[in-house]
């Protein structure tokens, strides 16, 4: 029985879709305190103000990360969320369970939690939503102990990375993301656990560029899959496409009712650098303009594949809001070797690189992206060691003026600081 | 001469002392030694922590740092993530 009035809460309940109201009344059946939940939201809505308090101390020794501290601001009236704290577990690579160890999981947060959970956050992790100070430290043995998994990031911490399910089921994956992901957690564990910038930064891996873990929307750095060479071809299964004998995108619309395969309309038309074209019955592609968007492979999975030559792209600064609104990734290095047998060395160094520029040069709780907005992006690149090409320009410039440094004019030049001090003042 | 790490601990623990707000950055303490780099003052900051000498302070999205008798409760005062 609900143990308290909530009749805007149940406004939420009558519309046609899931309602987060009726998921809170049920677990409120077995878990008495959610009806604390609803309670304490439903005077929220009524106050119009938040009654949730942020931050704090909790957390389990030795980690400075994974559990996110929430408190009531009115714990007398609603006992059961006096504490309401996160905990974020990291995900495995690709995200595969087995029901067993979901279950494991399950009876974990039942016995130490709200048993409400959210899979999965933004980060990636799986979210148990829910839970008291003192329980923290005894649901962090048995999940390491017991389950053998670990706390995923949280704060100024490197946030759990996570990657798409790449080779495991994907033949469009030109790098092995669940292997490069594994790779960099166990390299970066006290980065994870422990505060180690001004700032949270991710890593999100897509074997790719379908991007299936959003890399280029929510990750400081996104590495996604790409090919140097051209776009295998099979003439032979193009025809067939056409013909209608296979179905496009693999028969993902095939219930719909969309009229016969359209190549010029599905495919030519849709390429965003209109690099393709028929000649005859043959497509062509100029793949010196095509930018890798996947587009006609989806469409065409038979006819075409990524190309042999394979590694990765690395796009740089994307976040969600706070200070400067949501802004995607920028692309600056186009192409990188994506490589087991040097243990990911290549990638590593990239990002020793912005870390140790980001730290001294970013302001406090400024993402990196940021950090290149303000500070700008030629800038940025000279730290990465990274030389300039077309594809880094946005649009062409608006000032006049061209700085040049002393190393880039042959003999450069010399200018005495105190002889111009004579003639100007500082 | 370089500082030794006891002298960078001293320092930061009187930076923490000192500090109008209880919480700081870790910025905050870069200052600390000038010639290390930040992941070296982060090390040692969070060598403070394991030690029992400063402690984290969470608002959820940034972690900051403290000495752990200027926090009095779980009462943060920073509405903030
Ligand atoms: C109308 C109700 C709600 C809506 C529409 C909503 C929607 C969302 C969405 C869209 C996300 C991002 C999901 C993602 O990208 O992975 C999110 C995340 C989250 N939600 Fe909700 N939510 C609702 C209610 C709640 C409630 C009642 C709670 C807790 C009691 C909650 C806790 C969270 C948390 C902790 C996250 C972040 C997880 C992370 O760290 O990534 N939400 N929510
Ligand atoms: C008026 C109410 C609230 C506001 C305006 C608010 C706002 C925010 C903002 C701006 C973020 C940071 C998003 C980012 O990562 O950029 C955030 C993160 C988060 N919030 Fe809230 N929040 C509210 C209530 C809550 C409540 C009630 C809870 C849980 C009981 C909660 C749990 C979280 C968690 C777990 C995160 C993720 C922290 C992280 O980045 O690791 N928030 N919230
Ligand atoms: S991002 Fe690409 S490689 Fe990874 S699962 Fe998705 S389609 Fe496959
Ligand atoms: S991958 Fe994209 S850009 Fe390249 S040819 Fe296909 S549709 Fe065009």
């Amino acid at each position: 029985m609900a143990k308290h009035d909530t009749p805007m809460l149940d406004e939420l309940e009558k519309g046609p879709w899931p309602s987060f109201v009726t998921d809170l009344k049920r677990q409120a059946e077995t878990h008495p305190d959610c009806w604390d939940i609803l309670g304490q939201l439903e005077l929220s809505y009524r106050d119009k103000i938040t009654h949730w308090k942020h931050g704090g101390i909790v957390g389990v020794f030795g980690y400075g990360g994974g559990i996110v501290g929430r408190y009531s601001d009115v714990p007398k009236q609603f006992p059961g969320v006096e504490h309401f704290h996160t905990v974020r577990i990291a995900q495995p690579s690709g995200m595969y369970y087995s029901s067993k160890n979901l279950r494991g999981l399950m009876d974990l947060w039942d016995k130490y939690g709200s048993g409400m959970t959210n899979m999965h956050g933004s980060t990636g992790d799986m979210i148990l939503l829910g839970t008291r100070t003192e329980n923290l430290e005894p649901l962090f043995w048995d999940l390491t102990h017991d389950l053998k998994q670990d706390l995923g990031g949280s704060g100024s911490n490197l946030r759990t990375p996570s990657c798409c399910l790449g080779e495991s089921r994907c033949e469009w994956a030109c790098y092995d993301a669940q292997d490069l992901c594994h790779h960099l957690t166990m390299h970066y564990q006290d980065e994870i656990h422990r505060p180690a910038f001004p700032y949270k930064f991710k890593f999100k891996f897509s074997a790719c560029a379908n991007d299936c873990v959003a890399a280029i929307a929510r990750s400081d750095f996104a590495v996604i899959g790409t090919w140097k060479d051209d776009i295998q071809m099979d003439q032979a299964a193009v025809k067939e496409y056409i013909a209608g004998n296979y179905p496009s995108n693999a028969g993902a619309h095939k219930d719909g009712d969309w009229g016969a395969f359209d190549i010029k309309k599905e495919v030519i038309d849709l390429c965003p650098t209109e690099c393709m074209w028929m000649e005859g019955d043959e497509l062509k592609i100029d793949n010196s303009e095509c930018n890798r968007c996947m587009h006609c492979i989806n469409v065409m999975p038979r006819a075409l594949r990524p190309g042999k030559e394979k590694g990765a792209t690395i796009c740089i600064g994307a976040k969600a809001p706070i200070l400067d609104g949501a802004q995607f990734a920028t692309m600056i290095i186009p192409f990188i070797k994506i490589s087991k047998e040097s243990e990911y060395e290549e990638v590593i160094d990239v990002i020793e690189k912005i870390w140790d520029w980001w730290m001294e040069v970013g302001k406090n709780r400024e993402r990196v992206g940021e950090t290149m907005q303000r500070i700008g992006l030629p800038t940025f690149l000279s730290v990465m060691e990274v030389e300039p090409i077309p594809q880094h320009v946005k649009e062409p410039r608006s000032n006049p003026y061209v700085f040049w440094k002393e190393e880039e004019i042959p003999g450069g030049w010399e200018r005495d600081v105190v002889e111009f001090r004579k003639k100007h003042a500082a | 001469m370089a500082m030794s790490i006891e002298e960078v601990e001293a320092a930061m623990i009187a930076k923490a002392t000192k500090a109008p707000k209880p919480q700081l950055y870790i910025k905050d303490f870069y200052k600390c030694d000038p010639d290390r780099k930040p992941r070296e003052i982060k090390n040692i900051a969070n060598k403070l922590v394991s030690k029992g000498t400063l402690m984290f302070w969470s608002s959820g999205s940034t972690t900051m740092y403290a000495l752990p008798s200027r926090i009095k409760d779980e009462e943060g005062d920073e509405g903030i993530n």
